[in-house]
């Protein structure tokens, strides 16, 4: 008897806590979605209502055609950076803690500082522009790109380390004696074994890299190398907001770090839990 | 499939770590073909001395010669050796298929070959319907058959065993030990094997070499060692249940440590040597191991037949079967 009330109990207690991680995430979602299908006049009133009228064609023609396609543009230079800066942190993360996992020197300590470093200090805006114009880079998508991997490359280094050290030593010694070079050992043994953690790595970088608002606004200037975050600002000004085209911005621009979650959610969790359990 | 071979020999090796040296300048041959045990307590240095050979590390001094040719400053991969690890250390992203194929395709063979030579060595070991499943849907003994079967793809001269029986249960380490002896026997390469379980070095060796502290204590065959031990700490690691062993004084002999074995020792009531309270009985069905207080010497083991079974608490004579006593070392 006791033991049906406890189930039923656990059955109110888990609705509930659906319906509040509902109300927390999907409503959100819908907001944007109610407001980015309606006309300027009724976005402007800030309701959660029901579109009175639908404009959902003709708001996402409006938001892709403002100023001369600047969204595709910013999708492609978006995309650019992100691929470009999570391929470079998933190969120079696994590298590093690699090296530093195996191979025990007096320059351990010294790099740990640094990573420690790169992990705590907040970044100089200005001094970091200096550097970059130094080297040719302000402006371009290349210093973008590094930048990225600048500010990322610490988390992914102690990520890979510690999954590296769960890797035995065996595996590498096995390898060498059936012939692997040290390149080899890496690329054929270790790095495919990394894959949870990369896939984790991907995700978690690839979202932060490609909704950066800040970052891009300081250190990449000018009307060619806009990203998508920084569209939002196409309709918004001081004078006039258009809410309805705002918020379609948004749907659009949330859409690929959704679909990325989406397709590799089981792996992230498989990853979280990989080598929690001797397989 | 019968492999080349080669012998190996060691001319005073020695290792340090820092300040420790770990091996202490060992010489030894072993003759090609020939199984070869090393045997020693945990940190005497016997998988060190194994990974010197291997190449996995370098030596600190010494020479050491594979087939003739000096492979001191070789390669792992250049000195025609291959390994078999106590964790198997198969690669667990790759079938077995692949496991075993993986040192041929990093020598780029042609995929014929490499599928050739996979066939055959899965058809040795019985792994050929495991060849598309992954490491981790193996048991423990199927996952020592893939390494060894990676060992025996790459044609080595020599094979290098390290503890590799230790993770199994009892009854399948003694099916792999038959296997094992089956296997050097079909391929009559040099396999060098090292363990700290006696029972398989006595079982599988030609040759046991038993080491302590970094230092060679005796090399020979198993009898060799069992009959002629030249020092107590052979005498009590060949052997089980183990060797007893008294200082000399105490056992009333002229030398420093007196040993008897457990199953050169009788249980008698007439003219005893030694007489001692049964403290523990352990029966065996064919064999029952008695264990001894002696007045004097301390404890004292006894391999007495299947039949006797004395009280515990009891008082019980012993007398040593004659000729079957060990005397070392001259008196302190």
């Amino acid at each position: 008897m006791s033991l049906r009330r406890n189930m039923a109990r656990q059955r109110n207690i888990g609705i509930v806590a659906l319906i509040f991680a509902s109300v927390i995430f999907i409503l959100p979602f819908v907001y944007i979605f109610l407001m980015a299908v309606k006309t300027k006049q009724e976005a402007a009133l800030f309701l959660f209502s029901w579109p009175q009228q639908w404009q959902f064609w003709q708001n996402l023609v409006d938001v892709v055609k403002t100023r001369n396609y600047m969204l595709l543009l910013a999708y492609f230079n978006s995309t650019v950076i992100t691929v470009g800066a999570v391929a470079m942190l998933v190969i120079f993360g696994a590298m590093v803690g690699y090296v530093l996992q195996r191979r025990p020197s007096g320059w351990n300590r010294v790099i740990y500082g640094c990573i420690l470093i790169g992990l705590m200090v907040p970044p100089a805006v200005v001094p970091t522009i200096w550097v970059l114009q130094g080297l040719g880079l302000f402006k371009s998508i290349y210093g973008m790109i590094l930048i990225q991997v600048a500010y990322g490359l610490a988390f992914s280094v102690l990520l890979y380390r510690s999954f590296i050290s769960t890797i035995p030593r065996d595996l590498d010694e096995a390898a060498i004696i059936d012939g692997a070079t040290p390149w080899q050992v890496f690329f054929r043994v270790i790095l495919p074994l990394l894959k949870p953690v990369t896939v984790t790595l991907i995700v978690v970088q690839s979202i932060a890299i490609f909704n950066d608002f800040t970052n891009p606004l300081y250190y990449l200037p000018g009307k060619e190398n806009v990203t998508v975050q920084l569209t939002l600002f196409n309709f918004q000004s001081q004078f006039q907001s258009q809410f309805n085209l705002l918020f379609m911005n948004i749907l659009l621009v949330t859409i690929p770090p959704l679909l990325v979650f989406i397709f590799f959610n089981r792996q992230i969790v498989a990853g979280m839990t990989a080598g929690a359990v001797k397989g | 499939m019968v492999q080349s071979t080669a012998s190996v020999i060691l001319r005073d090796i020695r290792k340090s770590f820092g300040a420790m040296e770990v091996i202490k300048g060992i010489d030894l041959v072993v003759e090609a073909g020939e199984f070869c045990v090393f045997v020693g307590p945990s940190g005497c240095g016997k998988s060190t001395l194994l990974r010197l050979i291997s190449g996995l590390e370098e030596t600190t001094s010494g020479v050491i010669e594979i087939g003739g040719r000096d492979v001191t400053d070789a390669e792992p991969s250049a000195r025609g050796i291959a390994m078999v690890f106590q964790s198997y250390a198969l690669y667990p992203h790759l079938t077995v298929r692949d496991n075993i194929g993986f040192g041929l395709s990093l020598a780029k063979l042609p995929k014929d070959t490499i599928r050739a030579k996979v066939a055959a060595a899965a058809e040795a070991l019985q792994l050929t319907p495991l060849l598309d499943r992954k490491p981790k849907a193996l048991s423990g003994g199927q996952r020592q058959r893939v390494a060894i079967g990676r060992a025996i793809v790459r044609d080595p001269q020599v094979f290098l065993f390290d503890e590799p029986l230790s993770n199994l249960d009892a009854a399948l380490r003694a099916q792999m030990r038959i296997e094992l002896s089956d296997l050097h026997r079909k391929l009559g390469a040099t396999m060098i094997y090292v363990t700290h379980d006696q029972v398989e070095a006595m079982t599988m060796a030609d040759k046991i070499v038993v080491l302590n502290g970094g230092r060679i204590e005796q090399v020979g065959s198993p009898m060799e060692l069992y009959n002629a031990p030249v020092s107590p700490f052979v005498a009590g690691f060949i052997g089980s249940p183990k060797m007893n062993l008294y200082d000399g004084k105490a056992a009333g002999e002229a030398c420093a440590t007196y040993g008897i074995r457990p199953e050169h020792l009788r249980l008698t009531a007439d003219s005893p040597r030694w007489t001692g309270t049964v403290r523990h009985v352990e029966r065996l069905g064919a064999d029952t191991i008695v264990y001894l207080d002696v007045p004097g010497l301390g404890e004292m083991v006894v391999r007495a037949d299947g039949e006797q079974f004395p009280r515990v608490g009891s008082s019980c004579g012993v007398a040593p079967l004659p000729g079957r006593e060990f005397r070392f070392g001259p008196a302190a």
